[in-house]
């Protein structure tokens, strides 16, 4: 079988028959037989939430999980979730505005069924699950409450992933972008002692392009953080 | 009993470029430097899959050998290409692929680091036919595969590698497989 050394699942297939229309030893259709062929998959297909990833031996990182990625969430057998996010803060906030457009309105009730539909998927587990109110960085800090609640957030779930009976573990916001970035960020500098280069890297990988004030926020912020040796995880050096 | 910490450790540990933890034990990474050797030490590595198709630097096989950490040459073992044939930017083949694939499979060589020159493409190709060992949706293992792959984007042959390599052919002894692998269905 003809096979390119360049792609080698791409091979000569017998069901075009060679010489079926009579241009055989034509230079130009020496490859129009070529086919690659598809392997479709024996068992389901499971499917990892948005910007999914390992970030240690038990924390995983991701986007907001969907219907769609619960058989994949199930069998990693999570013992504890935290969302970074203002999924039910918004709504509050959305209400006390008047005239909402239609349109809007219809968005505003998608959100509160996808956020339903996840607290109703977590209930039939046994996973303990932390809503930490944190606002999106893309709008930059408007006041100083919601400053101090974002750090309080972080320091909570920080201090959550100093103890490893929490383990295995998820971390997610609604992108996995900058929210958890940040998180993951100061994970790596106060609790491993990670370069500073080396995790403006990482956050990049998952955050594709814009940091605005993420960054520098996780350069300069230091929490107040306790930590139990007795529960300490294996890839923390503070 | 809890004590306060209040700065992060003074001695700053250096990641390998492009590295990123796969599964329990199992890191993906380029080329480590001499460097990253202090951030290494701490994941006390037994095997190394060396994907590239050149050499790697002096400096680091001898971390390996003074650190017993045996190194796969994968990337470099194969038999259609005479030494002066070999080209860095050519991909790996289904042998190479199969051979990296069944050195992940046994976890007697755990913990492990899969990597090539960048940690870009030939780790990405190995990793994302993991990923398909796994179960994962060809999707989600294309999008994993462009995170590693920087400004110039993913390559579309090895995303063709990736959703044309066969993973019936992977010989996994189910005695020797790792723990979150062999959870798959069968």
């Amino acid at each position: 079988m003809h096979q390119l050394d360049i792609l080698p699942m791409v091979a000569a297939h017998s069901q075009h028959k060679e010489g079926e229309d009579g241009r055989e030893n034509g230079q130009k259709d020496v490859y129009s037989h070529l086919y690659m062929k598809a392997h479709l998959p024996k068992t389901i297909q499971y499917v990892p939430p948005l910007n999914f990833s390992l970030v240690e031996d038990g924390i995983y990182r991701s986007g907001f999980p969907m219907p769609i990625n619960y058989p994949f969430l199930e069998r990693l057998e999570l013992k504890t979730i935290i969302y970074l996010g203002d999924l039910g803060q918004e709504k509050k906030e959305k209400k006390q505005k008047k005239d909402k457009e239609k349109e809007k309105e219809k968005d505003k009730n998608t959100t509160l069924e996808v956020l339903a539909n996840y607290k109703q998927w977590i209930d039939s587990t046994d996973i303990t699950f932390h809503h930490l109110m944190m606002e999106s960085s893309q709008e930059p800090f408007l006041n100083q409450d919601r400053i101090k609640q974002a750090q309080e957030s972080l320091t909570t779930a920080l201090q959550l992933m100093l103890d490893r009976n929490n383990f295995p573990m998820l971390i997610h916001s609604n992108k996995g972008k900058h929210r958890i970035g940040v998180l993951v960020g100061l994970m790596r500098k106060i609790l491993q002692g990670w370069c500073m280069s080396g995790i403006f890297e990482e956050y990049e990988k998952f955050a594709m392009g814009k940091s605005e004030i993420d960054l520098e926020f996780i350069e300069l912020w230091q929490p107040e953080l306790w930590v139990d040796d007795k529960w300490r995880p294996d890839f923390v050096r503070c | 009993m809890s004590r306060k910490v209040v700065q992060p450790p003074s001695l700053r540990i250096i990641p390998p470029l492009n590295f990123c933890p796969v599964e329990k034990q199992l890191y993906r990474s380029g080329q480590p430097l001499i460097i990253n050797q202090s951030f290494l030490q701490d994941l006390n590595l037994k095997t190394i899959i060396w994907l590239a198709s050149e050499e790697p630097q002096e400096e680091f096989l001898d971390y390996c050998s003074m650190n017993s950490i045996n190194i796969e040459f994968v990337g470099m073992i194969n038999d259609d290409y005479s030494y002066q044939n070999v080209n860095p930017w050519d991909s790996l083949n289904e042998t190479t692929i199969k051979k990296a694939l069944e050195l992940i499979c046994d976890r007697n060589n755990y913990p492990m680091l899969v990597c090539c020159g960048m940690g870009r493409h030939r780790t990405g190709t190995v990793i994302g036919c993991l990923r398909r060992l796994q179960g994962w949706n060809l999707a989600s293992v294309s999008e994993e595969y462009r995170r590693f792959t920087g400004a110039r984007g993913g390559r579309i042959l090895v995303e063709l590698l990736i959703e044309g390599f066969d993973i019936s052919t992977v010989e996994i002894d189910p005695e020797k497989v790792p723990q979150w692998l062999g959870k798959r269905d069968k």
